[in-house]
């Protein structure tokens, strides 16, 4: 298995070459230092001995001086210096201390001779100091030197006693000195050693030096070449600063501005920075900080690349002088951010400002207003109309159109004001420095610039606007100021649309009240405050009651019974209708099998509920519908759905939509009703192809039928027309017995109206179905 | 033909001249050596001359100090009377004579070599430090 070997770059290099090779060298230093202290030492001894064996040479010739002249009767002490001779010789060979000679020197301490050669001489000189003495002790006694003992091998055969002495000297003083050379070339030899040693030492040494050199050099390459591969082969740009300009850029920074090194040192690394960072980077360079600059750089493609520099300053640091700059290429973050930023504040579609940033430039506007004293207005507009051009043309038409619009928008507006689009059809404009009269030209401008047609998908198209405005001298704020533009929108929208209207209190109390009952609606949806009410049809000829249609009743704890005429265009606007209308069908499927369990209706009894043009556009009425069949376990047949006609006869998906969902259901075998026929803009061909059973000829032509030739003319034609469709015709309203004399006149098959019977709470209705099943069953009760 | 291109074969080529010239050398040395050894033991204080006698001719001196002392070792012709002292009373009066061979101080356990052509005679030995010769050192050779 291959040895991993790890890149670390930190890592001590060539600790232990270097570390083996300073203990060689500290070994060789050692063995040099020792050798030198002990040979020096051995050398002075040995110096002290040859001096003490030179001494014996003196000694001898003194001695036998001494004795001549003692036997001349001169005032000597030759034994004396025998004494010195015989203790020095021994003390040189068996160590110890020599005596002193007086006036000459001190005693010697002396070790014993280790050396076989010497020790051979200092034996044979002390023989012959032992014969040198006795020989001269026999002179100086008189007696016969010829008798002394000779121990040292020499063979004297003169007669001269003197000569014989004197010989003896010679012989002791010869070995002396060669004993005290023998010591001096010990000592030679020795030099010569610690001479030869040092000159190695000293090679190895040299040596050693050398190796650790090269051991340095070899772990500061690796170092460096570890260091540069991780610098070069970084991304990061390197970038060191000093006083007199740039003193280093790494590779990444050549590279990336194409530019070799040379040409950026100095002054030519801040030639390439953007003219407003270059304070940045120059406050970084002198003072060493902020730790995090972001500054901008000319690259070799003449694109300015944003570099975040995380700086440290390294001025006190000898080897470096200057404040380094360690960067990195966050261009593409930083246009990401800048695209994000732009994305979150502004429109997708038109690129105008969005809600956002319009409530943050209203709040710097209202802060500049409330200093100079200066109206700001904000104007909200809504296209009228435009929901049916995104209906019928498609939602590609209708970002189209919206950015037409935004288009003329901007157009008409100063360059200082702000134009958003708040999402949808709704846009917004704040104007600065403004007065009503100058707002109002704006609002006629846009209203005109609205106006001119526009050509969307091959069709020529122009639209209206409703704008709301409102004017603030910088007391408001932004919330009420947008709130009350909206509200002043609404009125105009009200007053009939494609017009302006400038706010007023007035208008905030009356949306009040708008508000107030939306929201009441949701609280009595929760508490149950709604509840159905019932009003019969009747078969005309046979005076049968044959269906029933249910009716929407709120009870408001704070307002009593509230008319639908009242609320439904409110439901229908904040969308609440799609939930009241889902429990107009559940409750009255849920009564209609109560009724048919009971037995209080016929097996054909339809139950009929009304169905806003909103339900029908949402696409869900089918589950809604099949749902609440399902809960009450009622056969699809005797449910029927009233639709307007207007609904049914929409152009668009919306009308598309509505037919194919009202298509399926009638499959299912719900019965389908057009409620309020007559008031409408149906083309007769569109009904023929239209999934109806029957139509509900509207209460005002038939409570005209009477007195009216046209009314009458009109409902006679409608029950007509829906015989001649092979529909059911229903007449609505029907109040006195002219109004049923006529209607039956004309054919009409059912009938509903307060000649009949009123609108019913369910346990009313139940009653009533009850007392009608009776007279139907048994015709006397009914009288009775 | 065969190349030689092994390191054994090369270093033949070469060794064998070079044996060849030592050879030749030794030859030469062999014809010119000395015809008679002459050992000398010295020590204090004593010189053994072996042997005694020899051929005339060229002669090796081979001086071996046994002693613990320094000596030296000089040839001389004898003469009729005893070899002159200097005033010292300690050295022979080397000046006064004519050394056939010198041997310079030979150290304790040293040897000490010199050729000489001895012709037919009586020849002297003996070591002149001081009081050397008188304590005993000095020896005789017969030549012839």
């Amino acid at each position: 298995m291959p040895r991993r070997r790890d890149f670390r770059p930190f890592a001590a290099r060539g600790r232990r070459p270097i570390l083996a090779i300073l203990l060689t060298f500290a070994a060789f230093s050692t063995v040099s230092v020792v050798s030198s202290i002990s040979t020096t030492k051995r050398s002075q001894h040995r110096a002290s001995v040859v001096e003490v064996a030179a001494r014996q040479r003196t000694l001898a010739e003194r001695y036998v001086k001494e004795v001549l002249l003692a036997r001349e009767g001169a005032r000597v002490d030759p034994r004396f210096t025998a004494s010195i001779l015989a203790r020095s010789a021994d003390a040189l060979l068996d160590g110890g201390t020599a005596p002193p000679v007086y006036g000459d020197d001190d005693e010697t301490k002396l070790s014993s001779a280790t050396d076989a050669t010497l020790r051979a001489q200092l034996g044979q000189e002390r023989r012959l100091v032992v014969d040198l003495t006795n020989t001269g002790n026999a002179l100086l006694a008189n007696r016969s030197v010829a008798r002394v003992p000779l121990t040292a091998h020499e063979r004297l055969r003169m007669k001269d006693p003197v000569l014989r002495l004197r010989v003896l000297a010679a012989l002791t003083s010869n070995v002396s000195l060669n004993a005290a050379r023998t010591l001096a070339s010990s000592t030679d030899r020795n030099i010569n050693h610690l001479i030869v040693l040092q000159a190695v030492l000293g090679a190895a040494g040299l040596l050693a030096s050398l190796l650790l050199g090269w051991a340095l050099i070899l772990a500061t390459r690796r170092q460096t070449a570890h260091f540069r591969s991780l610098i070069t082969s970084s991304t990061d740009l390197v970038v060191v600063l000093g006083t007199e300009g740039c003193r280093y850029v790494s590779r990444s920074v050549t590279r990336m501005v194409d530019r070799g090194e040379a040409e950026l040192l100095g002054d030519g690394f801040e030639a390439l920075l953007h003219s407003e960072d270059l304070a940045a980077v120059r406050s970084a360079s002198g003072c060493g900080g902020p730790p995090e600059i972001v500054f901008r750089v000319l690259n070799s493609a003449g694109e300015w690349r944003h570099l975040e520099a995380h700086v440290t300053d390294l001025r006190q640091e000898r080897w470096v002088r200057g404040v380094v700059l360690n960067a990195r290429d966050v261009t593409e973050r930083i246009k990401l951010e800048e695209q994000l930023t732009h994305q979150a504040f502004h429109d997708s579609l038109t690129g105008l400002p969005n809600r956002s940033l319009f409530r943050d430039r209203l709040d710097q506007a209202l802060a500049r207003a409330k200093r100079s004293g200066e109206f700001i207005a904000v104007l909200l507009i809504d296209l009228d109309g435009f929901k049916q051009v995104n209906d019928s043309l498609g939602h590609d038409a209708g970002d189209q159109l919206l950015s037409e619009v935004a288009r003329r928008f901007k157009h008409v507006v100063r360059e200082s004001d702000t134009v958003a689009r708040f999402g949808g059809d709704e846009f917004a404009l704040l104007l600065e420095c403004v007065t009503e009269r100058e707002v109002v030209a704006f609002a006629e401008r846009l209203l005109d610039g609205v106006a001119e047609t526009v050509a969307i998908a091959g069709r020529e198209i122009s639209l209206g606007a409703s704008i709301g405005i409102v004017l603030d001298p910088g007391s408001g704020h932004s919330e009420e100021l947008v709130r009350d533009a909206d509200v002043a929108m609404y009125a105009a929208k009200d007053a009939g649309r494609g017009r302006y209207e400038i706010f007023c209190p007035e208008m905030a109390r009356k949306a009040g009240e708008l508000l107030g009952i939306e929201h009441e609606l949701r609280l009595g949806l929760q508490r149950g405050e709604f509840s159905l009410h019932y009003q019969p049809e009747f078969e005309l000829a046979t005076d049968q009651i044959v269906g029933a249609e249910a009716l929407l009743r709120w009870q408001s704890p704070t307002r009593g019974s509230v008319a639908p005429a009242r609320f439904i265009p409110i439901a229908e606007a904040t969308g609440l209708i799609l939930l009241l209308g889902e429990f107009v069908l559940r409750e009255a499927c849920l009564q209609a099998a109560e009724w048919r369990r009971a037995g209080l209706v016929a097996d054909s009894f339809v139950t009929w509920v009304n169905v806003s043009a909103k339900q029908l556009g949402n696409g869900t009425l089918g589950t809604v519908v099949r749902s609440a069949l399902e809960a009450a376990s009622l056969p699809p047949s005797l449910l029927g759905l009233e639709v307007t006609e207007t609904a049914v006869v929409e152009d668009g998906i919306a009308g598309e939509r509505a037919r194919a969902e009202l298509t399926k259901l009638h499959r299912l075998g719900v019965r389908i009703a057009i409620d309020d026929f007559g008031t409408g803009f149906s083309s007769l061909g569109q009904l023929r192809h239209f999934p109806i059973d029957m139509i509900k000829v509207d209460g005002s032509f038939v409570q005209g039928a009477v007195d009216d030739p046209k009314d009458a003319a009109i409902t006679a034609n409608l029950v007509n027309l829906a015989h001649a469709l092979g529909l059911v015709a229903v007449a609505e309203g029907i109040e006195s017995e002219g109004q049923l004399s006529s209607l039956q006149d004309f054919g009409c098959d059912l009938g509903q109206g307060y000649l009949f019977a009123r609108p019913m709470p369910a346990d009313q209705i139940s009653e009533f179905l009850a007392t009608q099943r009776t007279a139907l069953v048994d015709p006397d009760a009914a009288v009775a | 033909m065969r190349r030689l291109s092994s390191w054994p074969g090369r270093l033949t080529l070469v060794v064998l001249p070079v044996l060849a010239v030592v050879g030749c050398a030794e030859a030469d040395t062999v014809s010119r050596a000395p015809n008679s050894l002459i050992r000398v033991s010295v020590k204090d204080f004593r010189i053994v001359v072996t042997p005694g006698h020899i051929p005339a001719g060229e002669a090796e001196l081979v001086v071996t100090n046994h002693g613990p002392d320094t000596h030296e070792l000089i040839v001389v012709r004898s003469r009729r009377s005893h070899l002159p002292v200097r005033l010292d009373g300690l050295t022979v009066d080397e000046e006064a004579l004519h050394a056939v061979a010198t041997v310079e101080g030979v150290a304790p356990k040293g040897v000490g070599r010199v050729r000489l052509h001895l012709a037919p005679g009586r020849y002297e030995l003996f070591c002149n430090m001081a009081g050397h010769f008188m304590a005993g050192m000095h020896g005789d050779l017969v030549v012839g």
